[in-house]
């Protein structure tokens, strides 16, 4: 201990003249000392640098921050080294210090009351105020720190014998020689022994060495060679706080770094940036809240925004919102009479949902402006309003605003269409159950029937006159009747079942060279028909039909030729020379189309394989072509190379019929799904019009052939409909279809209405066969 | 080989996003995202195919174009919801600590436009950007006032808070001010809903909606903060609007207020406007307030300030409204923006129309004339209406608020007294009004002053209608008011009109009609001859099945014409049938030669009509499927339109018919 204070010494005495300049200013700051009181500045440095050495710290170069940082402890130091002089100068009652450690020498309190400074005078004669020495106290839990008052070290006493003194305190001050007792005082001594009295001297102080009661009992134990400290036991039982396993390693070896020790310098500075920033304003406290509460109510700034305006494209995407419709008469508060609402329409209003209303109020009358109440719906108008302007999509509508009619194309005027048949002329009776077909004779004179009775009847076509009648069938309905095309000729085609019966009826126009002529044609070919038999069919081969004569009773009513098929014959088409005729029975498979010879009385069946059930079958009008209706499709095929040319597809589930123009180019479909189909077959394979003005399936077209440009339907709905349709010479123009008319007056019969319909030759009339049984002539 | 197109990448597909992605991209919260579509003014699209454009199995509903999204992107309000996002969680956070006092502390320094009514952000930004122009501003003002308007007329709840009511109360009146002092006020509408308003500022029609000054009822479904975020944007937009529409006449904006005029419920009287330059000044406040100040009715103060405000009509009319600064250098050769009045020099030209504001001037319709509402009429509209009008002296009952140029009914200076009371028929004797000390004189029930004139309050909305002063007895208290049209309806030919008299409109048939079924009804009351009828009915049996089996697909109107007839029909018979049940000899119409002919008329009429229905139906069927869909939509609300218009023609038939019979 004794090296040590006297090496400190040393340097404190070294540093002393420089650390009074370094150090002053500082201190000056916080203490207003004067330069002349070197004593204490002295003392503070010397404490520093102790707590600096103990620390283990190296040099002084930030002396002055830490100086800053130490100012605070100034003022107790200052009352420790009073504390410590009194130590030295007075009291024996005080007990030494260094006797027992851990306990704290009692400070004695202040009684100069709050003043912690004296005032002298100075060498100039001026005030001078001298504080207190300042006590560092010094928390360390360093127990060797304990200061010997007396500094002189390890050395014999017996050297101070000739001084007053016995040492040095810490200070440099001399420990004055306590004054030995005179021989009163070691008697009285000696009589009243003080408690705790030893008879021994300490010899560092000087003092009588007192011995209290614990130490005296400490002692004795020492003596006794017992444990020191009673209380302590030092071989208590052992606890196992955690577990008996003893760990190989312990958890961190590494030692506590020093950081732990060391006030950070980073906190500092961070604190440091804030309390510049408080400084200097950059950061504010908070308002008080009325300051707030003012800035609240303060105006909103408003200000010529549209100073600078440019007025901008308008996007053309942007669509703006529509305004609101201006109200109308009838949301007056008083409006005419007439727009408030009669009882029947109220309940009615009142009975729809709020939703489904046509307008959201009903128009009411006031009779004064008094009486108007509030109207309730307004906040939630407004609301909807608002939705709609945020929510609602916008979309851009052209409205046409144009007179519908200016749609409509121009059509020609039904007078300008005409002549077309409007009225029935005739209705034409006798036939017993449905008349199945009708035709009018290439002259223009006579009617021909076939019906559900099997008998055929050729009618006068203007009175309505039957002029002729056969039956040649009592089970079998007549399905067709055709008459040969011809104007040399008077011949009528019938097909009843599976007969197709080729007869002449008798008629007022006909001359005898005429029905001479038509017999003739139809027994002209009997030589061939045998030879062309047994040609066409090989033995063993049943022939594909058979041309016979039917027997004397029909051959007396004019019936020629009965040509028998497989199945029951359907459809009966005429070529327009007169020489071929084509026959279709739906149920034939492969024999469904047979093309039959008159001249020859030869049968031919084109088609080895169909597909499709046959329908119609038809000779086109100029051209050696040949179209079969399947059930789906048209197919039309070439008669001299044997082959198909093009497939007509109508789109229709089910064609009833076809007809081809006389042109050639364009052809009209029926079919039983209510449809009428024109086709341009130029243009394409596709239909270039459907008509769907039939409730009810189509059973029969026909395009006049005449000349005139129409063309009619016939349907199950009882009513033919009557067609402008007119094909252009040039190519490149569209074909013009107007309907023109709808005639009605057959009766629909179990569903069945008009079963077929023909034209007139030349006139605008034509003829139709319904299922009541019935055939009129319109015109 | 080309390129393989990837479905998705172009096109609709990428042109729309769904909301949902809309609000992901944005990183929003759904309320934030419709507050900024609400603000910036963007709104969903319907694409064209939506099929197209959703990528997901399920049908989005609410597509946004992706450039719209893009361009909210950029926003700095974007900002502002996530700083507001932030310290929400902050709050939340320091309330999950349990640090009341912090989150209390954050949240007075939150942005809270619901609570105080003022937002911490501006859409000053915004409103530049969404009206380039202020005429831009101007043609989207419509739902801007209403909704500001019915605003003001709120009752103060959680949801709308006090201030917002007030700061919209007081932009509306400011707004008003405007119109009052430009006279650009040009119609008005008393409606069941509300009063409509129009303006005319600078050639953009304004029409908006102002609710009766009821305690409005909030029902049902309404969502306030939608509501509010509408509103918040309308008083930004309000307010530079009338900022601008001040400047423009010179005067200052803000104007005055008088805190204490207002809770007085001075209403209009509260602000005080003052021009920018003091020249402009005194002109302005003589406009405004000038005239109430005074409340004695002092004869000879009255006088002068009579000669005054004929001074300074005699100003604006010789200078223009804008043209102010100029107003002490009135020379004759100064230009006017005023239309010129065309006068034709020499007779044959054709007469062009021309605006008829430089003749007449109706912004001072009622600028001669002193008013005073009694107390159960509306103060607010009426005295907006008139001074906006030109009205410069309007006293009214103290009870209806601050403000009035007088409160004394029996001032001598009043002309028009504007009243909406029964006329009591009864109780000659003062005692009857006892209860009646409201007023501050005592007025018998039937009392009247003398040289004053007496009217409803719909006086001045049809004199404001029709920019002329129409004769009060029509309008007398007491009286059966006119009907009060709305000013907002153009005629459109064919449309039914209630001004103009029943023949002038119905078509040729109605007419027929309503003569027959007159005749008809004059010989059911004298009585005739049997067959000569029974023949014609016979007749016209006939004809009607023939008409049954010649047609069957005919026009639904058309049906109905022939069911009024057959009811008619069926009706006489029932007459007979009745008659000669009773035994009597059967009372029955003769048909005189009058009825025949309108008959015939008919018949040939419908014969017409039905060629035209057939010619229609031929023409219709050659039209293409689509264009035929087009025509029936057409048809079909033309058909509505004139269906409703034959319903109302026929309504004023039987009123009328009615009246006649009365009188």
């Amino acid at each position: 201990m004794g090296p040590k204070a006297t090496e400190k010494k040393r340097k404190v005495q070294d540093a002393e003249p420089e650390s009074d300049d370094e150090i002053a200013p500082d201190f000056d700051g916080a203490l207003s000392q004067s330069e002349d009181e070197f004593d204490s500045d002295f003392d503070d440095n010397e404490h520093e640098q102790d707590g600096e050495q103990e620390s283990g710290s190296e040099a002084s170069d930030d002396e002055d921050e830490e100086g800053s940082l130490l100012s605070d402890d100034i003022p107790s130091d200052a009352e420790g080294d009073k504390a410590m002089g009194k130590l030295v100068l007075e009291d024996e009652e005080e007990e030494l210090e260094i006797e027992i450690p851990g306990v704290d020498p009692k400070r004695p309190e202040k009684d100069d009351g709050d003043k912690n400074y004296r005032i002298e005078k100075d060498a100039n004669g001026n005030e001078r105020y001298v504080y207190d020495e300042i006590d560092p106290v010094y928390d360390s839990d360093d127990s060797d720190a304990q200061e010997a008052p007396n500094t002189i070290g390890n050395i014999p006493m017996s050297f101070y014998d000739s001084y007053p003194h016995i040492g040095y305190d810490i200070n440099g001050k001399k420990i004055m020689r306590p004054a030995t007792g005179d021989a009163l005082d070691a008697l009285l001594d000696s009589i009243e022994v003080p408690k705790g009295w030893t008879g021994l001297t300490d010899i560092h102080t000087g003092n009588p060495l007192n011995l209290n009661d614990d130490e005296l009992e400490l002692v004795r134990r020492v003596q006794m060679g017992m444990i020191p400290n009673e209380l302590e036991n030092p071989y208590p039982e052992t606890v196992e706080y955690f577990t008996g396993i003893e760990e190989k390693m312990p958890l961190s070896a590494a030692p506590e770094p020093k950081r732990r020790f060391l006030p950070s310098k980073n906190e500092a500075k961070k604190i440091m940036k804030l309390v510049r920033a408080i400084r200097e304003g950059r950061i504010l406290p908070y308002k008080p809240p009325e300051e707030r509460e003012k800035e609240e109510e303060e105006e909103e700034q408003y200000f010529d925004i549209w100073q600078d305006e440019v007025p901008q494209e308008v996007n053309p995407l942007h669509i703006p919102a529509p305004k609101l419709p201006p109200p109308g008469f009838d949301m007056s508060y008083n409006p005419p009479a007439e727009y408030l609402p009669t009882k029947e329409e109220r309940e009615e209003w009142e009975k729809l949902d709020p939703e489904e209303r046509e307008k959201e109020y009903l128009p009411q009358k006031y009779d004064s402006l008094r009486k108007v109440p509030g109207y309730g719906e307004i906040v939630k108008e407004r609301f909807e309003r608002c939705m709609d302007l945020y929510l609602a999509p916008r979309v851009r509508k052209n409205r046409l605003n144009i007179d519908p009619n200016s749609l409509l194309p121009k059509l020609p005027s039904p007078s300008e269409l005409k002549p077309f048949p409007t009225v029935a002329q005739t209705v034409f009776r006798g036939h017993d159950g449905r008349v199945r077909s009708v035709a009018i004779d290439p002259t223009g004179v006579a009617v021909a029937s076939g019906g559900d009775d099997g008998t055929v009847r050729v009618w006068e076509l203007l009175t309505g006159r039957q002029v002729w009648s056969v039956k040649l069938s009592s089970e079998e309905a007549v399905n067709t009747v055709r008459w040969r095309p011809a104007k040399d000729s008077f011949i009528l085609s019938a097909a009843v079942g599976e007969d197709v019966y080729l007869m002449v009826p008798t008629h007022a126009s006909v001359t005898p060279a005429l029905d001479q002529a038509s017999r003739d044609i139809l027994s002209a070919g009997f030589g061939y028909a045998t030879n062309g038999q047994q040609h066409g069919a090989a033995p063993g081969k049943e022939p594909p039909a058979k041309w016979a004569r039917p027997g004397a009773k029909l051959e007396d009513e004019g019936v020629l030729i009965r040509i028998t098929v497989r199945s029951t014959v359907k459809v009966i088409n005429w070529h327009r020379k007169g020489d071929h005729f084509a026959t279709v029975s739906p149920s034939g498979q492969r024999s469904s189309v047979a093309i039959h010879t008159l001249s020859k009385h030869l049968t031919q069946i084109p088609f080895r394989k169909l597909s499709g059930l046959a329908q119609t079958a038809s000779f086109h009008p100029l051209r050696p072509l040949f179209f079969v209706a399947t059930q789906r499709t048209i197919r039309c095929y070439d008669l001299q190379k044997l082959e198909l040319v093009k497939v007509v597809q109508p789109g229709a589930k089910w064609i009833s019929s076809f007809d081809i123009h006389p042109g050639g180019d364009n052809l009209i479909v029926g079919s039983y799904d209510k449809r009428l189909l024109w086709h341009d077959l130029d243009l394409s394979i596709r239909p270039y019009k459907t008509m769907r003005f039939h409730s009810e399936a189509v059973r029969q077209v026909k395009y006049h052939r005449g000349g005139l440009p129409l063309f009619a339907d016939a349907s199950d709905d009882g009513t033919l409909q009557i067609f402008h349709g007119k094909v252009p010479n040039d190519q490149l123009e569209n074909p013009t279809i107007v309907p023109v008319k709808v005639l009605k007056g057959h009766k629909v019969v179990n569903k069945l209405g008009v079963l077929d319909m023909d034209w007139h030759p030349r006139e605008p009339w034509c003829v139709s066969a319904g299922a009541d049984g019935t055939i009129r002539l319109w015109m | 080989m080309p390129k393989i197109k990837k479905k998705g990448q172009a096109g609709a597909a990428k042109n729309y996003i769904t909301r949902t992605q809309a609000v992901k991209k944005l990183q929003l919260s759904l309320p934030d995202f419709r507050k900024l579509c609400i603000w910036k003014g963007i709104y969903p699209r319907e694409p064209r195919n939506k099929k197209k454009v959703s990528k997901s199995a399920t049908a989005s509903t609410t597509f946004y174009y992706t450039k719209d999204i893009q361009y909210l992107l950029h926003e700095p309000l974007l900002q502002k919801f996530r700083d507001q996002k932030v310290l929400e969680k902050k709050i939340s956070r320091a309330l999950g600590r349990g640090d009341v006092s912090d989150a209390a502390r954050f949240e007075r320094h939150a942005a809270r436009p619901e609570a105080t009514g003022k937002p911490r952000y501006t859409l000053n930004h915004v409103i530049r950007e969404r009206y380039p122009t202020f005429n831009d501003a101007l043609r989207d003002l419509d739902d801007c006032l209403s909704m500001l308007f019915l605003f003001a007329n709120l009752p103060s709840t959680s949801a709308v808070p006090a201030k917002m009511i007030a700061r919209c109360e007081r932009l509306c009146l400011e707004f008003q001010h405007y119109l009052i002092v430009s006279h650009s006020l040009r119609k008005s509408f008393l409606s069941i809903k509300g009063i409509y308003y129009q303006a005319n500022i600078q050639g953009e029609d304004i029409l908006w909606l102002v609710p009766y000054k009821f305690n409005q009822r909030i029902v049902g479904d309404v969502d306030f903060r939608i509501m509010g975020t509408f509103v918040e944007f309308y008083m930004t937009l309000l307010g530079f609007v009338n900022y601008r529409l001040y400047s423009s006449i010179g005067l200052k904006y803000p104007p005055k207020f008088d805190q204490l005029k207002d809770e007085n419920g001075a209403e209009l009287g509260a602000f005080s406007l003052e021009g920018v330059n003091m020249a402009t000044q005194g002109e302005t406040k003589a406009v405004t307030n000038g005239e109430e100040q005074q409340q004695g009715p002092d004869p000879k103060v009255q006088a002068e300030v009579d000669k005054i405000i004929k001074q300074l009509k005699e100003d604006e009319s010789k200078s223009d409204e804008t043209a102010e600064e100029d107003a002490e250098a009135d020379d004759e050769e100064k230009p006017t923006d005023s239309i010129d009045k065309f006068e034709p020099v020499a007779p044959g030209g054709d007469v062009l129309p021309q605006p008829a504001y430089s003749s007449s001037d109706p912004s001072q319709l009622f600028a001669n004339f002193t008013f005073y509402l009694s107390r159960e009429t509306p103060r607010q509209p009426l005295e907006f209406i008139l001074r906006a009008f030109g009205c410069k002296r309007i006293g009214w009952d103290s009870v209806l608020g601050e403000g009035a140029f007088t409160n004394d009914e029996s001032d001598p200076s009043i002309t028009h007294h504007i009243i909406d009371r029964p006329v009591v028929q009864a109780a000659t004797n003062e005692d009857g009004d006892g209860e009646d000390n409201q007023t501050a004189q005592k007025v018998g029930p039937n009392q009247r002053y003398p040289g004053r004139i007496y009217v409803q309050p719909q006086w001045v909305w049809d004199c404001v209608n029709d920019e002329e002063l129409k004769s009060p007895e029509l309008y007398a208290p007491g009286a059966a008011l006119p009907p009060h049209l709305s000013p907002f309806v153009k005629a459109a030919p064919g449309q039914y009109d209630p001004t103009l008299p029943l023949e002038a409109q119905q078509t040729e048939a109605e007419a027929i009609e309503a003569d027959l079924e007159d005749a008809e009804k004059g010989n059911a009351e004298d009585g005739s001859d049997v067959e000569n009828d029974m023949d014609v009915d016979e007749a016209e049996d006939d004809e009607e099945e023939e008409e049954g089996d010649e047609e069957d697909a005919e026009e639904a109107e058309e049906e109905d014409a022939e069911e009024d007839e057959e009811e008619s029909k069926t009706l006489q018979r029932q007459l007979e049938l009745e008659a000669e049940l009773q035994g009597k000899k059967v009372q029955n119409t003769k048909v005189d030669s009058k009825t025949k002919a309108k008959l015939e008329q008919r018949k040939a009429l419908e014969k017409k009509a039905r060629e035209e229905a057939e010619d229609l139906e031929r023409a219709k069927g050659m039209l293409s499927k689509k264009k035929r869909k087009l025509f029936e939509q057409m048809q079909y609300t033309n058909n509505k339109k004139s269906a409703q218009d034959e319903k109302l023609r026929a309504k004023r038939r039987k009123l009328e018919k009615e009246k006649a019979q009365k009188a």
